[in-house]
């Protein structure tokens, strides 16, 4: 437990500090990762936690970000609060619609529910362009910050640290959450509806309730979104972003605390730095999430429980081969997979097809990683052969020692145990 | 109605389609008794529980629980008003712990239900009795297994449990030995014994060692209708039930 608290004393002083040593843009990405783990701990707390899997959170964000966008013009755009106090009205909205729309939402469960919240997110989505007087049209509305409490929150490091104050401050909020009674009851909605019911507790109003302290926190993120890029347009209420926030979550473990956070933030991050190295990057996302839903269905943070309790168990050394082993098969198999995307990509891209017409050749060379390589040769695609052949066999010797390292545990906890196994029994 | 009864079904019929499952059951529990329902496969037993607990609606009749009418309320409102029961197939929280199972079932009665401003923790009432709940069931050295993780007995142990931590007055068990141990049965029926003493208890099951050393009075249902209802020796020797269900059994 006191490790656990060191460990997120140095996360937060990390995050604290991270500013004085970034890049503007990285500041920003940083307020983006922000902003995408506190929305994704508040769709795990009713999809994890809850069980109830909603496909149309990204309307509770987006009816979030237009509130507070509003709220931020009102008053001749003095704005209806200090902005530090603006995602409140984030807050107060998300709950709000949360209520009306979860009162619905919750009256079926599973899939029936899933596709409630898709079609309120769509419906949204295609009213959201015709009313223009409260969602600005296509072209969406825009503001701006105005200064408060002596800080003019001009520059984008002001922006994060306001973000970071919100983003930390909910999730606690959200973690106490969890501790309460209605936190208890949301584990028992998504375990067992039926046994709650027969134990005296009112399923819906209690599924409304989640719901509602869900989308309230979905609010706030969608809020402090408005406030970072002053302003709202109505594709923040398409399918896309629910989708994204259900990646995320699953990505980074959708039944640990703060699991969604690390994965949004991850991911979050690896938008921001693929999409300028690669037009496929999308693609890349879509590989990742099938690669993790694949082999680590549990996500990240339960990826991490499972190679914590081994490390316990089998102790740091035993395992560090197999730890190297692992890295080093993930990175082959990566930039096995790097490659043929990469070739494939530019092989059918709309470039290639001009420069094979312009040049009157066939299959002109095509230059990647600062080599040429020409499409039709077999030594082009035996490098990603071998990079996946060499991964495979590396990750069949890395678990191959994992297993020994595992089994070798196993049998001395066995022996060391056997004595009190046995007058255990006797007893 | 009878002022006395602590449960009390009054022309009691139930019908899917044309079938008539449930044919007009009237049936008074005495407080504090020990009361068994028992009737050959098929005779409506789980339907007439379901009735009862509210989980399907009546076609036609009513049940009384004290003074209180209760059907046609939802089975979240019929708990609370003190009649709780138990399932046949396992029904808890499997991906929960133990503790946290009987701590979900103990919190209710204290008018927990949307708390969100408050720790569970700091309530101390709610954990102690969850712990005396669990020392009884003897389930203490189970508190922070998985419920998924228990053995078949200890998962029954718990589904009595849960059922009795709403305190109620009046509980319902369907079944609660079945597909258990000789030993298991014997621990089960001491421990059913033990913690519905000062209620009324109304039991579905199939073993009949069980029924006759438990109840104090049993009925018998077949095709939905109470043939006969008396103590042990009555039923024992009652020409009807012998001919209806103890005599296929027996002969």
């Amino acid at each position: 437990m006191d490790s656990r608290i060191i460990l997120g004393a140095i996360i937060v002083l990390a995050l604290v500090l991270a500013p004085a040593v970034l890049s503007p843009a990285l500041v920003n990405a940083g307020i983006q990762m922000l902003i995408a783990s506190l929305f994704a701990c508040a769709f795990s707390l009713l999809c994890g936690q809850a069980g109830m899997l909603s496909f149309g959170h990204s309307a509770f964000f987006g009816v979030g970000a237009f509130a507070t966008v509003h709220a931020m013009n009102a008053v001749g755009g003095a704005g209806l609060l200090p902005t530090p106090f603006m995602p409140l009205v984030g807050a107060v909205t998300g709950l709000l619609v949360g209520l009306v729309a979860g009162w619905f939402a919750t009256k079926r469960t599973g899939v029936y529910f899933a596709m409630i919240t898709l079609a309120i997110g769509e419906l949204l989505y295609s009213l959201a362009p015709h009313l223009g007087g409260w969602f600005g049209g296509e072209a969406g509305v825009s503001t701006m910050r105005m200064p408060a409490f002596g800080l003019s929150f001009g520059s984008n490091v002001q922006v994060y640290y306001l973000t970071l104050a919100w983003v930390l401050l909910c999730l606690g909020l959200l973690y106490l959450f969890t501790r309460t009674p209605l936190g208890r009851v949301a584990l028992g909605l998504r375990e067992n509806t039926r046994r709650l019911r027969f134990l005296g507790y009112n399923v819906h109003m209690a599924s409304v309730l989640v719901f509602a302290v869900s989308t309230m926190f979905a609010g706030v993120a969608g809020a402090l979104q408005a406030i970072n890029i002053e302003s709202a347009n109505y594709v923040l209420f398409n399918l896309d972003l629910s989708a994204e926030v259900l990646l995320n979550s699953y990505i980074g473990g959708v039944t640990f605390f703060l699991g969604p956070a690390i994965g949004a933030a991850l991911m979050t991050f690896f938008g921001y730095v693929v999409s300028d190295l690669t037009t496929s990057w999308l693609l890349y996302k879509g590989l990742l999430f099938v690669a993790v839903m694949l082999f680590v269905p549990r996500g990240i943070a339960g990826l991490v429980q499972t190679v914590a309790a081994s490390v316990r168990r089998c102790g740091f050394g035993a395992l560090a081969a197999s730890f190297v082993l692992h890295g080093v098969a993930a990175a082959l198999l990566a930039c096995g997979t790097v490659f043929s995307v990469e070739m494939l990509q530019r092989i059918f891209s709309q470039d290639y097809l001009s420069l094979a017409r312009l040049g009157g050749k066939a299959w002109p060379a095509i230059s990647l990683f600062g080599e040429s390589w020409r499409p039709l040769a077999a030594a082009t695609w035996l490098v990603p052969l071998v990079l996946f052949a060499i991964g495979l066999l590396v990750l069949r010797e890395a678990m191959r020692r994992w297993r020994a390292a595992i089994e070798a545990a196993t049998r001395g906890s066995d022996e060391a145990n056997d004595p009190a196994v046995a007058s255990g029994a006797s007893t | 109605m009878n002022a006395q009864s602590a449960l009390s079904l009054r022309g009691v019929r139930k019908s899917f389609g044309s079938i008539d499952i449930i044919n007009g059951v009237d049936l008074d529990l005495v407080p504090g008794e020990r009361h068994a329902l028992i009737g050959p496969n098929g005779a409506g037993k789980s339907t007439l529980f379901h009735l009862i607990s509210g989980q399907l609606g009546l076609s036609a009749g009513e049940v009384f629980l004290g003074n209180q009418k209760i059907s046609g309320l939802p089975p979240d409102r019929v708990n609370h008003l003190g009649l709780a029961r138990s399932f046949q197939i396992t029904n808890v929280f499997p991906g929960l712990s133990v503790f946290e199972n009987l701590r979900l079932a103990v919190m209710r009665q204290h008018g927990l239900q949307y708390v969100f401003w408050q720790s569970i923790a700091r309530r101390t009432q709610v954990t102690r009795e969850t712990r005396e709940l669990l020392e009884r069931l003897r389930l203490a050295n189970r508190a922070s297994t998985l419920a998924s993780e228990l053995s078949y007995s200890e998962q029954r142990s718990l589904e009595i449990g849960m059922a009795l931590a709403s305190r109620p007055q009046v509980v319902l068990l369907d079944e609660p030995m079945a597909g258990m141990s000789r030993e298991e049965t014997d621990y089960a029926v001491d421990l059913i014994r033990d913690i519905t003493r000062g209620k009324t208890l109304f039991i579905v099951e199939h073993d009949m060692d069980v029924v006759f050393g438990l109840s104090d009075r049993i009925s018998v249902l077949v095709y939905g209708r109470i043939v006969a209802t008396g103590t042990p020796d009555e039923i024992r020797s009652n020409p009807v039930v012998k001919e209806a269900y103890l005599g296929e059994e027996t002969a």
